[in-house]
């Protein structure tokens, strides 16, 4: 798996108003202006499925339909909501469908991983490579989490959205992101705990 | 042990996150100086979420083109014709017809449907002399429309028939109202005796105006009368006054 830390490509920001020009110009049947916004929103919808999915596979076919879904229902659009909370939430819904259907068992992140005796904390001379380590250590962990913690993990810290606007996309008020998003830290915290020195 | 200061539990993170308001700060700390159990989550959740922070993004193939015409293929029909084309006009509908708008324009059409009805009131109704309030759901197709000259040879029953208005006469004691109908003004050639009687109610027509009287057809066969009768009268329609 291919990692990129920081922020979404700058690129690939488009402002509201550019948006909204997509948006209408999509709505003509002007195939571009949606190519557009596909290429601005597939990278962060791809964070949160994949973060919730795991299988890259089924990643990549859930978001063909999660913008098949977009492509479909974007003529009706009205920008009552935002366009990003409007997608973000038809990829929750998705993802919750896959979750449901799924009713996966909990797997100990240590036995996927090891445990900390079993994997090698020293020091990596390779600096990048021990950084990918960490990184893959960190997308398990959250990914063990349930699809119901888990995406408010990535909306927050990975989409870098406000719990209002998390509240927004999962129907709920901030208050309950902010108590769900609790219960998935300590969580999180409590399933790192055994590689914190390596981490 | 817990701690049941939900309320403060939930302001943990904020706190964390150097997001939470200087009252709140002063009250939680003085909180988290008296509860053991607030500063043991305090410290799980602020190590969550500096771990949460490292978060990567993931990042995809560059396979997008390709992914992209598949998803497209997908859409089937509707890829090859973008989707379904909204008409260019949709636009200009999406932005004028804003409520204002619409309810000036719903409004004036209800004002010309008024004003078209009013004008034509005599092509479309006639001047009804208000039978149609007494004879109800009056089907007036349903009569067989002739001349007076034409009466003797009559076969139906319900007949409409036209001409203009005499020797309107009304009689206050049967509550009837009997009037000839003859072809021509002048009063001369065959006629036809009309007959409104209780209990339908309506206005007599005006001597000398021209109307289409519908009713029941009769022959009065007694001595020294001998003619057809439009009896009763059950509807009359004024075409010219």
């Amino acid at each position: 798996m291919i990692h990129q830390s920081g922020p979404a490509n700058k690129k690939q920001a488009i402002d509201c108003e550019q948006e909204r020009q997509l948006v209408m110009a999509a709505q003509r049947g002007d195939p571009e202006a949606f190519r557009e916004l596909h290429d601005a929103y597939r990278p962060r919808i791809y964070n949160l499925v994949a973060y919730s999915i795991g299988d890259p596979l089924q990643t990549q076919d859930l978001l063909q339909t999660i913008f098949l879904k977009v492509f479909r229902g974007l003529h009706g659009f009205r920008f009552q909501s935002s366009l990003s909370t409007w997608i973000y939430r038809i990829a929750h819904n998705e993802c919750q469908n896959v979750h449901r259907s799924r009713r996966a068992s909990h797997v100990p992140l240590e036995a996927i991983l090891g445990s900390s005796d079993e994997i090698d904390t020293k020091p990596i001379s390779h600096d990048q490579h021990a950084r990918q380590e960490r990184e893959i250590i960190l997308q398990q962990a959250v990914m063990q989490l349930s699809f119901k913690l888990s995406e408010v993990v990535v909306l927050k810290y990975v989409e870098g959205l406000s719990y209002e606007e998390i509240g927004r996309v999962l129907r709920c008020a901030p208050g309950t992101v902010a108590s769900r998003l609790s219960r998935a830290l300590t969580e999180l915290e409590e399933r790192l705990r055994p590689f914190r020195s390596f981490l | 042990m817990s701690c049941w200061h939900f309320s403060l539990r939930r302001k943990l993170l904020p706190y964390i996150e150097g997001e939470l308001r200087e009252k709140d700060v002063r009250q939680l700390e003085r909180h988290l100086l008296d509860c053991g159990w607030c500063r043991e989550l305090l410290l799980h959740l602020r190590d969550g979420h500096h771990m949460a922070q490292r978060l990567p993004r993931q990042a995809m193939g560059n396979d997008h083109p390709s992914e992209f015409r598949a998803m497209m293929a997908d859409a089937g029909e509707e890829a090859r014709s973008p989707w379904r084309r909204v008409p260019a006009w949709h636009d200009w509908l999406e932005r004028f017809a804003t409520p204002p708008v619409l309810g000036l324009l719903a409004v004036v059409l209800v004002a010309q449907c008024a004003l078209l009805v009013v004008s034509n009131r005599d092509v479309l109704f006639g001047q009804r002399s208000g039978a149609a309030a007494t004879t109800g759901a009056l089907d007036l197709h349903d009569f067989h429309r002739l001349d007076i000259a034409n009466l003797k040879f009559n076969t139906e029953p319900r007949i409409a028939t036209q001409g203009y208005v005499t020797d309107v006469h009304t009689d206050a004691e049967e509550g009837t109202v009997a009037f000839k109908l003859v072809e021509s003004s002048n009063a001369a050639g065959p006629f036809v005796v009309c007959e409104i009687m209780s209990p339908i109610k309506m206005a007599a027509p005006r001597d000398g105006s021209y109307v289409r009287v519908y009713g029941v057809s009769r022959f009065d066969a007694q001595a020294g009368r001998k003619w057809y009768e439009v009896n009763p009268v059950l509807d009359i329609a004024v075409l010219k006054r």
